[in-house]
């Protein structure tokens, strides 16, 4: 460090990071450096355990709710994960608040420009940041619904069944929905830089709309809540229910409104000064 | 090596930088000024990718900043010390942003330790001084161990000790051959820190020049010589002023200020003329002089316009003319 040795051009080949590998030889950068770091900077904050709690309890109270509301008032026997699957609609609020933290809290603090300097081809900032949240609400989207069939098969009381293939199923139905909302909640985090802004959005596509929609009734209201992003996820997690898609349509249509927020989300990052 | 073309920033009609090419070249310490809104921390973020320029280009190393492939390791940035996650430790900050370009954590403990920020690395960095954070964003602009530096207002905040730290750690990167790039507001410190000057008004270029150079044209050969005898007192400030291009000023308490003259020149007149002197001293402008005199024509705020083409003046004469006027 106290070198004072004047070097010439010719020499700087010398100096430690002249040629970019004298640290980190052999490491990645690039897309897998980014996901790295998006990973590390996720759980070194509280938001993500405090979502991750919050999501545990709504699904422990709303599956507990569910299927004794089913026993009492004598429902059809349905499968036992149908009780997890209909959580999704209040646990997918834990996974916008956690996936949408990431970016806002960014652009909040202006520690965005940090992310940017450190991984400045900014598509691979926002990719990164899809796939860190959108694993994380995979596997806290599985895990949740294991919960949430596990606590709701007492209080059904034998109004429901359980078969481990469709039991699985509708688990692992449950970790894509989440994890695609996560996606769909980064690109409009993007798009919208401020959690006001991009929970108002949210909230309204995926619970005042289809709460509107379904309350007026109707089949043409019906058929639109059937397109968006929560309508559409019901068809594919829940099992039993006459649903106008095939699960593999549905889940199409969500994982068509989360790439559509990536490319908005996309186009506003890579445009926009930071 | 840093290298600005035709480098242009718009937004609506105002130009925030205006075709500013230079170089910043390796092995200095180049110091980069200007009034508040002149441009200085726009052209950093557009030199670090994070601004898209209207026009020109912003290299490091002959390549955009988003071309580097390892950016870290080719240019240590710090731009805004505050703009870190309040809730995330100043460890964890630094960790993550190796991960990013596949630097070894290890090397995280040894700029903390470097920086002297070892004890509290672990604290969240809501809890940091102005100082710390200062501190912080040394130890990640230094992560990559990069050949380049870019550091907007890095003694902002520190003391004392920290800005003398400051300045031997970017005195000594320059003296390995590395390229600093540096703004300050601390005129006294940046006359210390820096070899050569960058100086921008209202966008644009007013100088890229050497220290020395800088304060030379900023001040013509001036000096005091305290004449005890009024006698000789007029008689030296009679034969002075012979010449042309010399002005004298006499004082109450028998003091010559001599412009155009150095004190050398003064003290062979005086010996010549036999007239007895107290004292003789050459008058040595400061750099903050010498920058108020250059950009008190170009100063945004003070002016009130909103026109940029108020600040033409390259000439050195401007500067001159200006520094003869008066000074608050």
């Amino acid at each position: 460090m106290t070198t004072t040795t004047a070097r010439g051009d010719g020499d700087r080949a010398d100096l430690p990071g002249a040629g970019h590998d004298g640290l980190g030889r052999g490491t990645a950068g690039g897309f897998a450096g980014a996901v790295a770091s998006e990973w590390s900077k996720l759980w070194s904050v509280r938001t993500p355990y405090l979502c991750l709690v919050a999501g545990l309890a709504m699904t422990g109270v709303f599956t507990f709710y569910y299927a004794s509301i089913a026993r009492i008032n004598e429902y059809p026997v349905q499968p036992v994960g149908n009780a997890a699957a209909s959580s999704a609609v209040l646990v997918q609020f834990a996974v916008v608040v956690l996936a949408m933290v990431t970016v806002t809290s960014e652009y909040s603090t202006g520690s965005v420009r940090a992310s940017l300097l450190w991984v400045p081809r900014r598509h691979l900032v926002h990719a990164a940041k899809a796939l860190v949240a959108g694993a994380v609400a995979f596997v806290a989207g599985t895990a949740c619904a294991v919960v949430g069939v596990a606590v709701a098969w007492g209080p059904f009381g034998g109004r429901a069944s359980f078969e481990a293939g469709t039991a699985v199923g509708q688990v692992l139905a449950v970790g894509l929905y989440q994890a695609l909302v996560a996606v769909l909640t980064v690109g409009v985090a993007f798009a919208t830089r401020h959690p006001a802004g991009a929970l108002s959005i949210l909230a309204t596509l995926l619970w005042g709309l289809p709460s509107v929609l379904l309350g007026l009734g109707g089949l043409t209201l019906a058929a639109v809540n059937d397109v968006l992003p929560h309508g559409a996820g019901d068809h594919f997690m829940r099992v039993g229910t006459d649903a106008p898609h095939a699960p593999a349509t549905a889940a199409l249509i969500v994982a068509a409104w989360a790439t559509g927020a990536q490319l908005v989300g996309l186009y506003v990052l890579r445009r926009r000064d930071a | 090596m840093i290298t600005l073309r035709g480098l242009t920033k718009r937004y609506g009609a105002t130009h925030a930088v205006d075709d500013l090419t230079l170089d910043v070249r390796a092995g200095l310490v180049t110091g980069f000024l200007g009034p508040n809104g002149a441009g200085k921390s726009t052209t950093m973020r557009m030199i670090l990718g994070l601004d898209h320029p209207t026009r020109g280009r912003a290299l490091i190393a002959g390549r955009p900043y988003a071309a580097l492939r390892r950016p870290l390791c080719a240019v240590g940035a710090m731009l805004d010390a505050r703009a870190i996650h309040p809730a995330r430790s100043g460890r964890a900050h630094l960790v993550a942003q190796a991960r990013a370009n596949g630097i070894p954590v290890r090397r995280v403990d040894e700029v903390l330790e470097l920086v002297g920020l070892a004890k509290a690395a672990r604290r969240p960095a809501g809890t940091y001084s102005l100082g710390m954070s200062g501190r912080l964003g040394v130890a990640g602009a230094l992560l990559g161990d990069p050949p380049v530096l870019v550091l907007d207002e890095p003694v902002n905040g520190l003391d004392p000790d920290g800005v003398r730290w400051i300045r031997r750690l970017v005195r000594d990167r320059a003296a390995e051959g590395r390229t600093v790039f540096l703004s300050s507001h601390l005129m006294s410190e940046m006359q210390l820190t820096a070899d050569h000057l960058v100086v921008i008004g209202r966008g644009r270029l007013l100088r890229d020049t050497s220290m020395r150079d800088f304060l030379a044209a900023a001040s013509p050969a001036s000096a005091r010589a305290s004449v005890p005898d009024p006698e000789e007192r007029a008689t030296l400030a009679r034969r002075l002023m012979a010449a042309g291009g010399v002005s004298v000023e006499t004082s109450e308490s028998g003091e010559l200020t001599v412009e155009g003259r150095s004190a050398a020149e003064i003290g062979d007149l005086a010996h010549h003329c036999g007239v007895r002197l107290h004292g003789l001293g050459d008058v040595r402008v400061s750099l903050e002089q010498a920058y108020m005199d250059l950009t008190a024509r170009s100063v945004e705020y003070a002016t009130g316009g909103t026109d940029t083409s108020a600040v033409r003046s390259t000439d050195t004469g401007t500067a001159r003319a200006a520094g003869k006027g008066e000074r608050r």
